[in-house]
């Protein structure tokens, strides 16, 4: 079935872009009236609650302060990690099967709307929404953080002067508590969340286009998202772990596997920033590569599967 | 006529589906043809199950032929650009709840690469048209049956295509939903817009229609001009007014005194029944 666009002069009027525009502002409008952002109820009471939690810890009452504030930012990146995650997966699973169940689906593509504009219109939505939640996440994360920052920072230094301790060791414990604080590192976590929610989202809506319900494509996409985490494992106990490994056909299908299946823990960096780790920008460059490269090859291989879809 | 290029162009379609890997396939649509000129108002009737609603998808590109093929002003139906000039409101549909009436035609006019005044100058037009201007700012969610119809005819009209594709456009809707939708159609074959539409309310399809199509089992089994489909050749029809008694026995008189000529009846005609109801509502 050929559902590309034609190449005759038909009196068409729009273009691609518009059009996958307009279907994600839909999308978008869509999911935000579904009141998708009550959550940031949660996720604020989360933000709040991680300042008031404390954990058994061994280190000295003079790193404390760091420990607070990587407390908030754990808390924090890991609700942003949950709900970005479940919002692409749940949001994505939903779009499809209830345009086809409504029978809106045929209206839309009654018009001149290419399957390709409508898949990629439904995921730039969700994109957008994921984009959004995580904007308004991280600016009440950096809040607290900052907020958090200045306390801990007036709290230490009063404690470890009353200690005695010399200038070169304050300004040491400052710089410690700053790279704890809000910085680029951790910006640099909150767009790899965002990275890996969005190829989340591409991978549901590869899915929906051959599942037959939301359910189905829910589970199949949470358990594709933890086959991500233990691929690269599981590829390199296969490689090294006797002869069966050490063929070049084993190669070549293990190489296969990491180009359908991203290895997660690439996003990993989100803990060296909690650690108050700097994020090198090689790191960071090469998430965002790999973040484009697997949005892309679902979203085509969702085209593929749905340009031959009949309703 | 004969050089006009055709609205709808249907050759030899059939279609199957795959119900179960090991039973053969169902079809669903065997060997229809058909033809379409502009500015007719073409009805194809069938029961249920029939393959009313599989044409009708293959027309759109919705589904793909096993065999045959369709085209839309010359152009074929696999082809997205095909789709520029064609409306389609299908069987009950259900738009975006969220969505008022205004942004219902919104969305759908920005689909079809429509904006600024033109668009706004469009959707008055249209809800004015359907008779939904007190509505355009209630969720379609809240619309009834009838106000859906009429909304999803409007968005079929937003790009002003010259042929629409209404499937069972009046099912389930009341009398007078189902009045303004046939008005509606009849209002389109005026401004000399193509319409295709399919249905089972027989009745309905021969208030409005010109041509029609009689598909059952997924073939087409009669099809051509209504007036010639349904006329009784060897009878002839008059119907006068304050005509009394007497002049009735003069005219059967005359037939009577005819070679060959038989007075079949005569009698009051009736009403329909939806004009009693209509009248009696209003």
């Amino acid at each position: 079935m050929n559902h590309t666009p034609s190449s005759s002069t038909a009196p068409a009027r729009g273009n691609h872009f518009g059009r996958i525009l307009v279907i994600a502002g839909h999308a978008f409008t869509q999911l935000v009236r579904m009141k998708v952002f009550y959550f940031m109820a949660v996720f604020a009471l989360i933000a709040i609650a991680s300042n008031f939690l404390s954990l058994p810890q061994h280190a000295g009452p003079e790193s404390m302060g760091a420990q607070v504030l990587n407390q908030i930012k754990s808390w924090s990146l890991g609700a942003m990690t949950l709900f970005s995650v479940v919002l692409s997966i749940v949001a994505t699973a939903l779009l499809l099967p209830k345009d086809i169940e409504d029978r809106t689906l045929y209206t839309i593509l009654a018009k001149p709307v290419p399957r390709f504009d409508y898949l990629a219109g439904k995921l730039l939505g969700v994109i957008l929404l994921v984009l959004v939640s995580l904007l308004m996440m991280d600016a009440l994360m950096v809040g607290a953080l900052q907020l958090r920052t200045s306390m801990v920072m007036s709290e230490q230094v009063g404690m470890v002067k009353s200690l005695g301790w010399g200038d070169d060791a304050i300004e040491s414990l400052k710089q410690e508590i700053r790279a704890n604080g809000s910085n680029w590192s951790l910006q640099g976590a909150v767009l790899a969340v965002f990275l890996r929610a969005a190829v989340m989202a591409a991978l549901a809506i590869l899915i929906s286009t051959f599942s037959t319900s939301t359910l189905f494509t829910t589970i199949v996409s949470f358990l594709m998202y933890f086959i991500g985490y233990f691929q690269a494992d599981a590829r390199d106990v296969y490689l090294h772990g006797g002869e069966a490994g050490q063929g070049a056909v084993a190669r070549i299908g293990s190489l296969l596997v990491s180009l359908v299946i991203p290895d997660f823990q690439l996003f990993n960096v989100i803990d060296a920033a909690i650690e108050g780790q700097a994020v090198p920008l090689v790191a960071m460059g090469k998430l965002c590569f790999v973040g484009i490269y697997y949005t892309l090859f679902y979203l085509f291989v969702s085209w593929f599967v749905f340009a031959d879809k009949e309703f | 006529m004969a050089s006009e290029i055709s609205a709808v162009e249907i050759s030899h379609l059939s279609k199957d589906f795959r119900t179960h890997l090991r039973k053969p396939a169902l079809r669903a649509v065997d060997d229809v043809s058909l033809r379409i000129m502009p500015g007719e108002v073409y009805g194809l009737i069938g029961p249920n199950g029939s393959g009313k609603s599989t044409t009708m998808k293959a027309l759109l590109g919705l589904v793909a032929p096993t065999s045959g093929k369709c085209s839309i002003f010359g152009k074929d139906s696999m082809q997205v650009d095909s789709r520029n000039d064609v409306g389609f409101l299908p069987e009950n549909p259900y738009f975006y709840k969220h969505l008022t009436g205004q942004e219902t035609l919104r969305f759908y006019g920005k689909l079809c690469g429509l904006g600024g005044r033109e668009l706004d100058a469009r959707i008055a037009e249209l809800l004015k048209l359907v008779d939904l201007e007190g509505a355009r700012d209630r969720r379609v969610g809240g619309y009834s049956k009838g106000m859906l119809q009429r909304i999803g005819l409007a968005q079929a009209l937003i790009q002003e295509p010259r042929l629409v594709i209404l499937d069972e456009p009046t099912a389930g809707v009341d009398p007078v939903g189902s009045r303004q939708i046939r008005d509606l159609i009849m209002t389109l074959r005026d401004r000399g817009i193509t319409v295709f539409l399919c249905s089972h309310l027989l009745e309905q399809v021969q208030e409005v229609c010109d041509h029609v199509g009689i598909i059952f089992q997924g073939r087409m089994i009669k099809e051509g001009r209504l007036e010639d489909l349904i006329a009784i050749e060897d009878q002839t029809e008059i119907v006068i007014q304050n005509g009394d008694e007497q002049l009735v026995a003069r005219i059967s008189e005359l037939v009577s005194g005819t070679p060959g000529a038989s007075l079949v009846r005569t009698g009051k005609p009736r009403t329909t029944l939806e004009r009693l109801f209509l009248q009696s509502i209003r």
